[in-house]
């Protein structure tokens, strides 16, 4: 009798939890862009209410999950567009892999923006930090509980602009700005992958809701039988799971986007952001496990990535670096399990690998303090090379593996130099035949005209020059 | 062609180009930072190189070599107009000053000084050339009278012009006329590096490529043991590990790297050594000779906190963290060289157009041969719109119509002139002025405190000795207006105890003395107890490697999965503690960390027979003579000879904090960037030493048992005391030692409410009762990039009796060394002060100044992206050159100025000192601090201007008094003026 109107109540909490923190980020932008100046603690407080309501309420949510009050399991907000055939709904979705997942990013969110309060303060980017920590947040809350794939994409293209700006947060260099291009890059060249599953789905089956799936009570895409396309879709969204969590040969931008303050790698590169790939295969597991080649694919990738984060890893020799190679290492552990099947395990690792890697980030500026004390406590150097020629790991320290490792297994410049490179020289020779059939042409036509025409164009060129 | 020759010219050759480099690193490595590893941070002049320089001088040569602002900004010292930091008579007395100010800009014209003091007191912003030819296109900048100018000229040009057509008209005549006599437009400057052509001419820029690798092999070279693997060979030389390295082609490399592997099998095979491979680098670039010396340093200079660390390696390897590694400053260029050479065939090769030139040579050539006439002859044609600009608006600030300026050589002179004034000879004088508004104000303040001096209490109940520091100040003046029976002095904070130390804890000894002294003795401490000693280190030892098999665990595959999936949810529970409630948080894991664990008893050894410990080479301990000498020097230095109270402290200091990679730089500069509590507890431990005494008494100072020294420890960060030996105090001393103890508590509690004020985090009237939390929150706070503020704001440095500063507060800006006058009648003891103090001193000032005026080129820029890297330095995200210099977050509040040393000594024996001292010499005859004389008899002032000293004349004598120092602070966050603080001078009565 009860649960009838806590369920009507929780219906519309989803909502509410993902437009708290939109709110939130709306609210902060708005005065600068009448001119007008807020201090740090309106706009603290802004974030509290989105953020920290945010996160209440998922915790809420969890809560009722847990005590088996009956919850909706979709809430349709209403429809967003429609073309045709295809109806696009703005749909949510409630259960216990996004609650747990997405009740503990809020939780890490508000944590996060309870410390940087602290670790901003002064600083000229305070509030363009917060804006993009409260978006990242609406994001996150998106992913976990969107109805359908095409919601969850708004949250994804969310999570990845704000983490793009918030790589680039000290402009006035150049490298955090050209850093951030790259994660951009690597980004939105993945998330064709997600698009062109959305596709293939709307294409296949007319929909790529969510539905309940009847072992586990997660919320997963169906698989159904017979379309072709379904395969299709499951190679693109294992293509875009790959870029968002920095899965080889993608590695290479997750160490560049240590870029921004302290406490944005941590949560980001760290904990969620990079979760988010193993999160997406999750919600679509069954139709990546409905090809039994594509799931090994996705063992093998996932293993390939740990053993280049491991052994890359080993080598880095700043900080930040070292334990972004150590995210890799173990999202790459996920994303195997994932493949294999261990749906409970890649979660309960996803939790428990972001509780831990978000406080090392958050320590990092701490090491030589902390170094300082450990090497007091044991009596001797901490140092794995005990002298400078040879050391306990022999078969790295040969200089070929050494080099191979150093050089990030030579995926940037795979990437960069032999794919991008190929690209954009190939747009470059299109760019001069352009001209030079272009050139020609206009010479051509220029010949046929009329003499006072050029005459004018030539006024207008002194003009310019004068 | 070289085989043609005879060998021995060759040979010759090869000997005069290895000396023309080893002469070009010499002079590029005195150019380099030379910062150490951040953990033996120790502050020092940024432009130490250039110290043989006058300040002014050398702060230009610096910003055009390294491209950094030598002073605060035009816009900055604006605001200081504005908020009346910088006042008329300052510039007034600049002015006066500056030579050629009288000269009239034509006869009957305006004064220079005129039109310097228009710029000076008016700054406006030139708009670039472009934006200015918009503005006369637009006819916007004749619309109306610029903004700069003040008041009454604007009104004296609508009298004149009362339509808004007329003054148009007006002011498109004057522009017309100054256009008329333009300069031409410099051309822009142009690197001398190939990179430098390469970029200008295909747009390509080597340095990004060559860089990120560059800075990936240092980093693996240097590292002290954050890398889990080091790099192989590293025994051998940064050069020949890494030809080994890239000995054989990769497969999967960046293409510009594919003609590495060739050249450097070649090297390693015909044994090219470091200054081999730079001479065949540079001549297969084909740079003359000439320019080497040029090239080597500007190839070095964009990655000059690497190279210098380079540097640091090769000359100073004790400062080291763990380990020795053999890193030469050669070796770092040959390799960069390498990369460079490999490159730039790369880049030619691929570049349209430039493959026809062949060598890189002949792009340089191309560059400045066929290119730069043509350049320079369009420069010609271009007016320098930004001069004109800038004569415009200062023409409307004098009031110069174009009518006055109808001969041309008027206008002429006019813009010349206003050129001639440029943005840093602006900035300079601004500068000057800055700083004397505050020397003035510190010199009347001390004159006014004169008459108000009062001796000190004659029987003390306590007498305290604390570091020269500028943040024991508040502590001390504190400590007095509490209990004015007390008595406090400053000195050197190593006490003159320059050791190496080892702690109970410590893996290894490390120097606690002035980094310009070389440390002869060790010292230790050693436990009292060994069981009880063997059963903590023991617990620690178990901790220590479960802490440490966490840690590395965690960055491991397997274990780390193991890692997470046991106790990585959990970790939400600290991660809730440092957020939300950092300071309890702190608490308990202290309190965790220490449960059963118990410190045995300890004692320093201090007391030596002179043995040379064989594996450190030092003498283990003191003699009893050098004790003796050590305790005399202080004592006799300080005036401290007579009247002892029963507890004389020593006060030491150092600073811990969390989430700071520059810790280090808040400890004691006097201990060569170490903790100085030791030293406090050596010196205590040796000023009571029964033999040190009797020899003490034959040296006049007679110590008998009605007198015990202590030593201490202040944490300037969370301003706690903690105190040394007290188990030795005789009982008849307990009682005093306990009041001491309860006093300094209380003064501790006043101190961090004092320096609260300064933190924005704190609210702005700030109960006494939750000053200490507010400061041990910032120590312990994982979130908190300002721990203290540090030697921020430092500004004096007052050698002199505390007579004359007792009761006086000067805002925690001032060093203050006890020096007593009366008994070193011929200088001697007053130069070795100076020689010692003023360089760490002027270290201290001049860092704070180079990273405040510009953070990112002096500095190391904000802190909130740094990344530890190898243990010794910080990069900026994810690579960069290694910063160094101050954080912004350190020097925030800093006011950028030379240190003011006011000594009580008379002119003629700080002249002296001045002529035998070089050291002090370069620092005053160069200007690198400002020096007063105040004559002990006379308390006449005279300020060292222009190579000798001259009388100073007050200003005004009003000082503000004030009942106490709380008083004086309170609600305020903003740089106070000095005031007395009449509640301790009347006590003290």
């Amino acid at each position: 009798m009860l649960s009838e109107p806590l369920s009507h109540v929780a219906a519309w909490l989803v909502p509410l939890l993902v437009a708290l923190p939109v709110a939130a980020f709306v609210a902060i932008l708005l005065p600068p862009l009448f001119g007008r100046a807020k201090s740090e603690a309106w706009t603290y407080g802004l974030v509290r209410i989105g953020v920290v309501g945010a996160t209440l309420l998922a915790l809420c949510l969890a809560v009722a999950l847990l005590t088996g009050i009956e919850v909706p399991r979709t809430v349709d907000a209403g429809r967003w567009f429609a073309v045709g055939h295809d109806v696009f709904e703005v749909r949510f979705g409630l259960d216990g892999l996004g609650l747990a997942y997405g009740s503990f990013s809020l939780l890490l969110v508000a944590l996060a923006a309870a410390f940087s309060r602290r670790y901003l303060h002064r600083e000229q980017g305070f509030h363009r930090f917060y804006a993009l920590l409260v978006l990242f947040a609406a994001g996150l809350a998106l992913v976990c509980f969107a109805g359908s794939l095409d919601m969850l994409l708004i949250g994804w293209e969310l999570v990845g602009i704000s983490s793009t700006l918030l790589i680039a947060f000290f402009n006035q260099r150049p490298n955090p700005v050209r850093n951030a291009l790259r994660a951009f890059v690597t980004y939105r060249a993945c998330d064709v992958g997600l698009v062109l599953a959305i596709v293939c789905l709307h294409v296949g089956w007319g929909d790529a809701d969510f539905v309940r799936d009847p072992d586990g009570g997660w919320l997963v895409l169906p698989y159904r039988e017979g379309a072709a396309l379904g395969v299709l879709a499951a190679g693109a969204l294992v293509f875009a799971a790959m870029g968002k969590s920095a899965q080889v040969p993608f590695s290479g931008w997750l160490p560049r986007a240590m870029e921004g303050p302290t406490p944005s790698s941590a949560i980001f590169y760290g904990a969620l952001s990079v979760h988010l790939g193993p999160f997406l295969l999750l919600r679509c597991c069954e139709l990546v496990q409905s090809e039994p080649w594509l799931a090994a694919t996705l063992v093998v990738i996932g293993l390939a990535t740990a053993g280049h984060g491991a052994l890359v890893g080993r080598v880095q020799t700043d900080i930040k670096s070292m334990l972004a190679y150590g995210s890799v290492t173990q999202v790459g552990l996920i994303m195997a399990e994932v493949g294999l099947g261990l749906h409970l395990l890649a979660l309960l690792h996803i939790i428990g690998h972001a509780g831990y890697r978000t406080l090392q980030i958050l320590r990092a500026p701490s090491l030589l303090h902390d170094r300082h004390h450990l090497e007091q406590m044991l009596g001797h150097h901490v140092s794995h090379a005990a002298d400078l020629d040879s050391d306990g790991h022999r078969w790295l320290a040969a200089p070929a593996m050494y080099r191979h490792a150093l050089e990030r297994g030579g995926l940037d410049a795979l990437l960069a130099d032999r794919f991008v490179g190929a690209l954009l020289g190939a747009l470059r020779r299109f760019d001069r035949c352009e001209q030079r059939c272009a050139s020609a042409f206009a010479r051509a036509v220029l010949r046929r005209l009329p003499r006072r025409r050029a005459r004018a164009g030539d006024a207008v060129e002194k003009a310019h020059v004068s | 062609m070289s085989a043609a020759l005879p060998l021995s010219h060759a040979e010759q050759q090869q000997d005069d180009s290895r000396a023309l480099l080893e002469d070009a690193l010499e002079h590029a490595a005195h150019l380099l930072p030379s910062q150490p590893p951040l953990h033996a941070f120790v502050h020092h002049n940024t432009l130490h190189a250039f110290e043989d320089d006058d300040f002014d001088r050398a702060l230009l040569k610096a910003a055009s070599l390294y491209g950094t602002e030598p002073y605060q900004s035009e816009q900055a010292f604006a605001a200081h107009l504005a908020q009346g930091r910088i006042d008329s008579r300052d510039i007034e007395a600049v002015l006066a000053h500056a030579a050629g100010g009288a000269r009239a800009l034509w006869p009957d014209g305006p004064a220079c000084a005129q039109l310097w003091r228009f710029r000076l007191c008016h700054a406006f912003e030139t708009p670039a050339a472009e934006t200015v030819a918009w503005m006369v296109s637009e006819g916007e900048l004749f619309a109306d009278v610029h903004d700069a100018v003040g008041v009454s000229a604007r009104a004296a040009w609508l009298t004149r012009y009362p339509s808004r057509r007329r003054l148009t008209g007006a002011l498109r005549a004057l522009w017309q006329q100054l256009l008329a006599a333009a300069p031409a437009s410099s051309p822009p400057r142009r690197g001398v590096r190939v990179r430098d052509a390469l970029l200008a001419r295909a747009d390509v820029d080597i340095d990004e490529w060559i860089h990120p690798m560059m800075i990936r092999l240092a980093g693996a070279y240097l590292d002290q043991g954050i890398a889990q693997v080091g790099m192989p060979h590293r025994g051998a030389g940064f050069l020949a590990a890494v030809r080994t390295l890239h000995a054989r082609p990769g497969r999967l490399c960046e293409r510009w790297q594919g003609g590495l592997a060739d050249i450097a099998r070649d090297h390693a095979m015909r044994d090219l050594d470091a200054l081999d491979t730079v001479a065949w680098a540079l001549e297969t670039l084909g740079i003359p000779r000439a320019d080497w010396a040029g090239y080597v340093l500007h190839t070095l200079l964009p990655l000059k906190g690497w190279a210098g660390m380079f540097h640091q390696y090769a000359t100073n390897p004790e400062r080291l963290p763990v380990r020795n590694v053999p890193a030469t400053l050669a070796d770092f260029l040959a390799v960069l060289l390498t990369l460079e050479t490999v490159a730039i065939g790369y880049a030619l090769g691929q570049a349209d157009g430039l493959a026809a030139h062949g060598t890189a040579a002949a792009v340089v050539l191309g560059m400045t041969g066929a290119d730069a006439p043509a350049a320079a002859a369009t420069a010609q044609a271009r007016p320098d719109l930004g001069a004109v600009f800038e004569a415009f608006v200062v023409a409307q600030g004098l009031v110069l119509t174009a009518e006055a300026l109808r001969d041309t050589g008027r206008a002429r002179a006019l813009v010349d002139a206003v050129y001639a004034f440029d943005n840093l000879t602006r900035r300079r004088l601004l500068h000057a002025a800055y700083e004397r508004h505050y020397r003035v104000h510190v010199l009347d303040s001390l004159i006014a405190h004169q008459p108000h001096c009062r001796d000190e209490p004659a029987r003390p109940a306590l007498q305290a000795v604390f570091c020269m520091d500028e943040r024991e100040e508040s502590l001390r003046r504190h400590l007095e207006e509490l209990h004015p029976a007390v008595q406090t002095f400053g000195y050197a904070g190593f006490f003159g105890v320059a050791m190496s130390y080892r702690g109970l804890d410590d893996v290894r000894a490390r120097p606690l003395c002035p980094v310009v002294v070389t440390p002869r003795h060790l010292v230790e401490e050693l436990p009292l107890d060994d069981a009880a000693h063997a059963r903590y280190q023991q617990a620690r030892r178990r901790r220590g490697r479960a802490s440490n098999f966490v840690r590395t665990a965690r960055d491991d595959a397997l274990r780390g999965s193991g890692w997470a999936l046991l106790v990585g949810t959990l970790k939400i529970v600290p991660l809730i503690g440092c957020s939300l409630f950092p300071r309890a948080f702190a608490r308990v894991m202290h309190w965790l960390h220490d449960l059963g664990l118990e410190r045995p008893h300890t004692r320093l050894r201090v007391e030596g027979s002179g043995k040379i410990d064989p594996a450190s080479g030092l003498a283990l301990g003191f003699t009893v003579a050098e004790m003796t000498d050590i305790v005399h020097g202080m004592l006799a230095t300080m005036g401290l000879t007579q009247d002892f109270a029963p507890v004389v402290l020593i006060v030491g200091h150092g600073s811990s904090s969390l989430n700071n990679p520059h810790e280090a730089a808040h400890d004691c500069g006097a201990t060569g960037g170490g903790r100085g509590g030791p030293n406090a507890r050596a010196f205590a431990a040796m000023a009571n030493h029964p033999e040190v005494r009797a020899r003490l008494a034959t040296r006049g100072i007679v110590l008998d048992d009605a007198t015990w020294f202590v030593g201490a420890y202040h944490n300037t960060c969370d301003d706690a005391m903690s105190y040394y030996d007290t188990d030795l105090v005789p009982a008849t001393h307990a009682r005093a030692l306990n009041d001491a103890r309860e006093q300094l508590a209380l003064a501790c509690t006043r101190d961090a409410h004092e320096r609260c004020r300064r933190f924005e985090s704190a609210p702005a009237v700030l109960e006494i009762d939750d000053a200490m939390h507010h400061a041990e929150e910032h120590a312990t706070d994982l979130g908190q990039p300002r721990p203290e503020y540090g030697h921020a704001t430092n500004a004096v440095c007052v050698i002199g009796r505390r007579r004359s500063t007792r009761g006086l507060f000067m805002d925690r800006r001032a060093f203050l060394i006890s020096y007593d006058p009366t008994t070193d009648p011929d200088g001697e003891r007053l130069g070795a002060l100076l020689a010692a103090a003023a360089p760490v001193g002027a270290g201290i000032s001049l860092e704070y100044y180079f990273s405040y005026v510009d953070p990112r080129g002096y500095g190391c820029g904000t802190k909130l992206p740094h990344n530890i890297t190898g243990l010794i330095g910080v990069v900026d995200g994810h690579a960069s050159d290694l910063r160094t210099g101050l954080p912004w977050q350190m020097v925030e509040i800093h006011e950028p100025m030379r240190l003011l040393v006011v000594v009580e000594a008379t002119p003629a024996t700080l002249e002296h000192i001045v002529a035998t001292r070089p050291g002090v010499a370069t620092l005053v005859l160069n200007r690198w601090i400002q020096l007063v004389s105040v004559d002990p008899a006379s308390g006449a002032v005279m300020v060292f201007e222009d190579g000798h000293f001259e009388p100073y004349q007050p200003h005004s004598r009003d000082l503000a008094i004030v009942e106490s120092s709380m008083d004086h602070y309170a609600g305020h966050r903003q740089h106070l003026p000095c005031a007395r603080v009449r509640q301790e001078v009347d006590h003290a009565v």
